[in-house]
């Protein structure tokens, strides 16, 4: 599904990914762990060329990212979820979810609001259809900002730091949300620092620092039985 | 000293017609000038070279010159280079829109530098080309960020207006003079016209404040 060649990231002489290989089947759910700064989101941000790669390649579901492909085509296909929620403050939670059905896959009108009740009401929020990001707290909106992003009925969906500007008894109703998109059979790349969840929902576990790969593996072989020195002296700080 | 209170009262109608194309003018360069700055306020933030550079220079160049030299140069020396006359009103106008253009276009390529960058990411990240994202999500929200610093341009326009009164364009200042050409009532019709302007400035900024409270 997703199949990543040899990226290469730099911001001006930094260099951040240092040759990254990856590749994501159907359905699996990938966790990114790792300290601050090694890459992580940075790797995840290049996937949908949010970030655009120094060198290296990225194929999503068959199809080579270049110059020449029209990238919002692509885009349109991988969902994203911000840190920050990014929800539209001057629209509705329904316009918001609305928008890119509208405008990028020309959905009627009616077909368009009807999915944003229905995803509305997966993520358990249909009674604040009508409100403005504004009135919704933390964990409510980056609900609003994933059923946003299925909206678009992507194959893929990308969670960078999702739970991360939460409060504490926010990150629960979020981490459940993404379970049941797990569950569902969604492809998942994930940056986390929610060890518990990766444990719980994760197919396979990627530990980066300094730009690479450091290890790689199921929950259980990394966080219990980790290779790498790297990986224990990280796991031993936040475990 | 002598105040002649009727010589204002006789002359008002006269004074309101002025004041009447005063707002005429502002309001017709204020709303070409904000279409203007939209565009040339996007240019400067484009990552093409070929638009944000002429965009640059024509800010420079008419936030760096007096709006009086400009209105000669396009009554008196642009007429030589068209070989036709223009008329005053589409000088006054022509003059007042590009003046006014420069300086929308720094509003709007602050404010759109004020919306956070995550909105456009999350505007692309679903599929939205740039110019989708700028006009659904960046641009409404700058606009309704920009609304009191447009409201100070209408002003700051209106005021600067009187300099059409130069090329003879009947406005409210030139129809000050030519009033005062007749009867000699420098004191009072220099204060009647001040009062005049300080009315009109006063309005528009509380109609402002009332447009900011209910975007808001």
């Amino acid at each position: 599904m997703i199949i990543i060649k040899d990226l290469h990231k730099s911001f001006g002489d930094k260099e951040i990914l240092k040759g990254i290989d990856l590749h994501v089947k159907k359905s699996e759910v990938v966790v990114v762990i790792g300290p601050s700064g090694s890459g992580k989101s940075t790797m995840l941000r290049c996937v949908n060329y949010l970030e655009v790669p120094t060198s290296g390649s990225i194929t999503l579901d068959g199809k080579t990212i270049t110059r020449e492909v029209n990238i919002n085509t692509i885009r349109a296909e991988v969902g994203m979820v911000f840190q920050h929620f990014n929800l539209f403050p001057h629209m509705t939670v329904l316009q918001n979810i609305m928008l890119a059905p509208l405008k990028v896959r020309h959905m009627e009108e009616t077909a368009a609001k009807q999915t944003a009740l229905e995803l509305l009401k997966r993520v358990g929020l249909e009674s604040k259809a009508d409100a403005r990001p504004a009135e919704l707290s933390g964990g409510q909106q980056q609900r609003v900002a994933i059923a946003r992003a299925l909206a678009m009925h992507p194959k893929i969906m990308l969670f960078d730091e999702p739970t991360s500007a939460l409060d504490p008894e926010m990150v629960n109703e979020v981490l459940e949300v993404m379970k049941k998109l797990a569950e569902s059979g969604m492809t998942m790349m994930v940056v986390t620092h929610e060890m518990g969840f990766a444990r719980q929902v994760a197919d396979r576990v990627l530990f980066m620092d300094e730009g690479r790969i450091i290890e790689q593996g199921s929950p259980e072989e990394v966080f219990t039985q980790p290779k790498e020195d790297r990986t224990k002296e990280f796991l031993s700080k936040i475990l | 000293m002598t105040f002649d209170f009727s010589l204002i009262a006789n002359h008002l109608p006269l004074l309101l017609v002025g004041a009447l194309v005063t707002i005429e003018i502002t309001a017709l360069s204020v709303a070409i000038g904000t279409m203007v700055g939209l565009f040339v306020g996007i240019a400067e933030l484009s990552r093409y070279p070929w638009l944000r550079i002429p965009a640059k220079i024509y800010v420079d160049f008419i936030r760096g010159t007096p709006l009086l030299v400009q209105i000669f140069i396009i009554y008196f020396a642009l007429p030589i280079v068209l070989g036709m006359r223009i008329e005053p009103f589409v000088a006054a106008v022509a003059a007042c829109s590009i003046n006014s253009g420069a300086y929308v276009a720094e509003i709007f390529r602050a404010g759109i530098q004020s919306i956070d960058k995550g909105q456009m990411e999350a505007g692309r990240s679903l599929g939205m080309s740039w110019g989708q994202t700028m006009i659904f999500i960046v641009i409404p929200q700058a606009f309704r960020r920009i609304i009191p610093q447009l409201g100070n341009e209408f002003i700051a326009m209106l005021k600067d207006s009187s300099l059409v009164s130069v090329i003879g364009f009947e406005e409210l200042t030139r129809k000050g003079q030519l009033i005062i050409a007749s009867t000699y009532g420098s004191l009072e019709i220099w204060s009647a016209v001040a009062i005049i302007y300080l009315v009109m400035t006063l309005s528009i900024t509380r109609f402002v404040a009332y447009l900011e409270k209910r975007f808001h």
